[in-house]
C-alpha cells in the first residue's frame, strides 16, 4: 500500500514536509478537521435562517437524545433494519445463486433473460400496491419490496460476472484433467467474486431505499415512518434524528463490504489505495 | 517409455464464410519415448493445433492420435500442458496452483502428506523456494512461468506438451528457462513435444526437430540433432553442428512462408 501511494507522490513532495504539512495529510486529523469545519457551516447557515428551514446542530443533537431516550428512535431502527435485513439477505442469497447459474448456462439465460430485464426496467415503486394487494399492510410486504429492490441488481452483476470467466483459464483447468464441477470450483467461481460484491453495493443501496420508501409510504413503522411523520409536523429538529440513523447505517454497511472484499480477494493488486 | 504417436489425423476449421478449412491432413508423427521432439514451422501450419489435440482440448475429424498404443479420447492424466500464456490461477498462491496438477489430476480436493511434500520438492527444483505464498500478480513473467512448469512437472507426467512456453519471455529470461528446462528434462526422463518458432531454440533443445510446411499441415522435413546433452555444459550454440542444423532448416522455412 505504501509502495503505491510513494509512486504516486513526488520525489520533491515526500521530503522538506513541514510539520503542518504532516499533520494535515494524518487520515484521522483531515477527517476530524472536514467534520468541525461542516458543522460550524451548518452553524452559521442555520443561525441566518428560519429554524423552520434548518435547524442549528444543538437543536438536532438535543432532539437525537431525546428521541433516543425516549426509545422511539431505537424502537423505529428495529423495525426498519429487521425487514431490510431479511429481504436483502434472501435477495443476495438468491440473486447471486441465480445469477452465477444463468451465467454458466446459457441456454437458461437466453430464455429467463428478457423476463428479468423487464421486471428490472419496471421502477420498483410501482410494485408497491400490487404487493399491499397481495401480501397485506405488513412486515411481509416490506420484505418483499427490499427483496425485490435489491435481487435484480444482484442477479444481473453476478451473471455478468459468471459469463466473463476467462475461457483461456477454464482450458487451462481442463487441460489438468478437471471435470465440469471443479471447473465451476476452481475458475467460475473465484472470478465471479469481484462481481458478487459488486452486486452486493448496488443491493445494499436499492435495498436502503426500498425499506425507507415503503415505510413512509405505506406500512407507517419505522425509520420511514419517522421521515413522514416530523416532515408533516414540521418537526425538522427531529427529522434530522433518523436521517442520521439511515447514513450512519449505510456507511457501516459500505465499511462492511469493503472490508469483506478486502478480505476474500487478496488477489489483486490495487491501482489505488 | 511412453510414446505418441499421431496416425493420419486431420483436422478442418469452419472459417468465418462458412467454408472448410484444412488445418492439417492426414498428419502422422512418432514421438519416441524419452526423447525431446520439437515442431517448427511458419505461423498458421497447425502445430498449435496439434498440441492441443495431443492435450484433448480439440476434437479431431479422422486418424487416431495414441498414447502409449491407446486410443486418446481426451486430455490424459499422464500428460501435462504447458501454455505460452501460462495461465495460472490469479486467487491461488504459487504452492495452490502448483498443488492443482495434482488436485485435478486425482480429483480430490486434499493432498496426501507425500504429494504436499511433492509439490514442495517441485517448486524448490523450479527455483521458487520461498515464494510457495505469493501470488501470481506478485511474479515476473519468467517465475510465472517457472510455476506454469512446476504445476506441469508435479504430475509427474509420461509426456510434456509445451506450447511456446518462452515466446513471451525476454530473451535473457528464455535462455536461462532453457537450460533449466534441459536439466530438468535430464532428471524427469519424460517425452516432450514442444512447440516453437524460434529455430535456435528448437535446435538447442531437442533430439529431434519437426518442420512443418503450410497449411494444409504437413511435415516438410525431420532433422536430428546430435549435438550431446547436456548441452548447457559448454557452447551448444558456437559448434558447427548447430550453424549447419540451423542453416538447413532455415532453408527449408524459407521455401514455405
Amino acid at each position: 500500500m505504501t509502495q503505491s501511494a510513494d509512486r504516486l507522490t513526488s520525489p520533491a513532495k515526500r521530503n522538506g514536509k513541514s510539520a503542518l504539512a504532516t499533520l494535515a495529510s494524518n487520515h484521522y486529523v483531515l477527517t476530524a478537521l472536514s467534520a468541525i469545519a461542516f458543522v460550524a457551516l451548518w452553524q452559521i447557515v442555520s443561525m441566518n435562517v428560519p429554524p423552520i428551514i434548518l435547524p442549528s446542530p444543538a437543536k438536532v443533537a438535543a432532539a437525537f437524545v431525546e428521541l433516543t431516550a425516549s426509545g422511539e428512535l431505537i424502537r423505529a431502527t428495529g423495525q426498519t433494519v429487521w425487514p431490510f435485513a431479511v429481504g436483502l439477505s434472501i435477495a443476495f442469497v438468491i440473486g447471486t445463486s441465480l445469477g452465477l447459474v444463468l451465467g454458466i448456462f446459457r441456454p437458461a439465460a437466453r430464455i429467463l433473460d428478457p423476463y428479468i430485464f423487464i421486471f428490472w426496467s419496471i421502477p420498483n415503486i410501482a410494485w408497491l400496491p400490487l404487493f399491499i394487494a397481495w401480501f397485506g399492510v405488513g412486515q411481509l410486504t416490506l420484505i418483499v419490496f427490499v427483496f425485490v429492490s435489491a435481487v435484480f441488481p444482484q442477479l444481473l452483476t453476478v451473471e455478468a460476472g459468471a459469463k466473463e470467466a476467462d475461457s483461456f483459464l477454464v482450458e487451462v483447468a481442463r487441460s489438468l484433467g478437471g471435470t465440469k464441477s471443479e471447473i465451476l470450483h476452481i475458475v467460475v467461481l473465484p472470478s465471479a467474486l469481484p462481481y458478487i460484491f459488486a452486486g452486493l453495493r448496488i443491493a445494499v443501496g436499492r435495498a436502503l431505499v426500498g425499506i425507507i420508501v415503503g415505510q413512509l409510504l405505506i406500512v407507517a413503522t419505522g425509520i420511514g415512518y419517522m421521515f413522514q411523520f416530523y416532515g408533516e409536523t414540521l418537526s425538522l429538529a427531529k427529522y434530522f434524528a433518523p436521517l442520521i440513523v439511515i447514513a450512519a447505517l449505510a456507511v457501516a454497511l459500505n465499511r462492511a463490504v469493503n472490508w469483506a472484499e478486502h478480505v476474500l480477494i487478496p488477489w489483486k493488486p490495487r491501482a489505488f489505495t | 517409455m511412453p510414446e505418441l504417436e499421431f496416425v493420419n489425423v486431420r483436422k478442418s476449421y469452419k472459417s468465418p464464410t462458412g467454408e472448410n478449412l484444412l488445418a492439417l491432413a492426414d498428419f502422422s508423427l512418432k514421438v519416441d519415448g524419452g526423447r525431446f521432439v520439437s515442431v517448427v514451422g511458419p505461423s498458421g501450419c497447425g502445430k498449435t493445433t496439434l498440441l492441443r489435440m495431443a492435450a484433448g482440448l480439440v476434437p479431431w475429424d479422422g486418424g487416431e492420435i495414441r498414447l502409449d498404443g491407446d486410443q486418446l479420447t481426451g486430455p490424459s492424466p499422464k500428460m501435462s500442458m504447458v501454455f505460452q500464456a501460462i495461465g495460472l490461477m490469479p486467487w491461488k498462491s504459487v504452492q495452490s496452483n502448483v498443488a492443482l496438477g495434482i488436485q485435478l489430476q486425482a480429483h480430490r480436493r486434499n493432498l496426501t502428506a507425500q504429494e504436499t511434500d511433492l509439490v514442495g520438492a517441485t517448486l524448490a527444483m523450479v527455483g521458487l523456494k520461498g515464494f510457495e505464498h505469493y501470488y501470481p500478480y506478485q511474479l515476473s513473467g519468467g517465475m510465472q512461468q517457472r510455476v506454469g512448469l512446476a504445476r506441469a512437472l508435479v504430475r509427474q507426467p509420461e509426456i510434456l506438451l509445451m506450447d511456446e512456453p518462452f515466446g513471451a519471455l525476454d530473451a535473457q529470461t528464455r535462455a536461462v528457462l532453457q537450460d533449466e528446462l534441459l536439466s530438468l528434462w535430464g532428471r524427469v526422463k519424460s517425452t516432450v513435444l514442444f512447440i516453437t518458432h524460434d529455430l535456435d531454440e528448437a535446435i538447442y533443445l531437442s533430439d529431434l526437430v519437426v518442420i512443418m510446411g503450410r497449411r494444409p499441415g504437413r511435415i516438410k522435413q525431420v532433422l536430428e540433432v546430435k549435438l550431446p546433452h547436456p548441452r548447457y555444459s559448454y557452447d551448444a550454440r558456437a559448434e558447427a553442428g548447430f550453424a549447419h542444423l540451423r542453416s538447413i532448416a532455415w532453408q527449408s522455412i524459407k521455401e514455405e512462408l
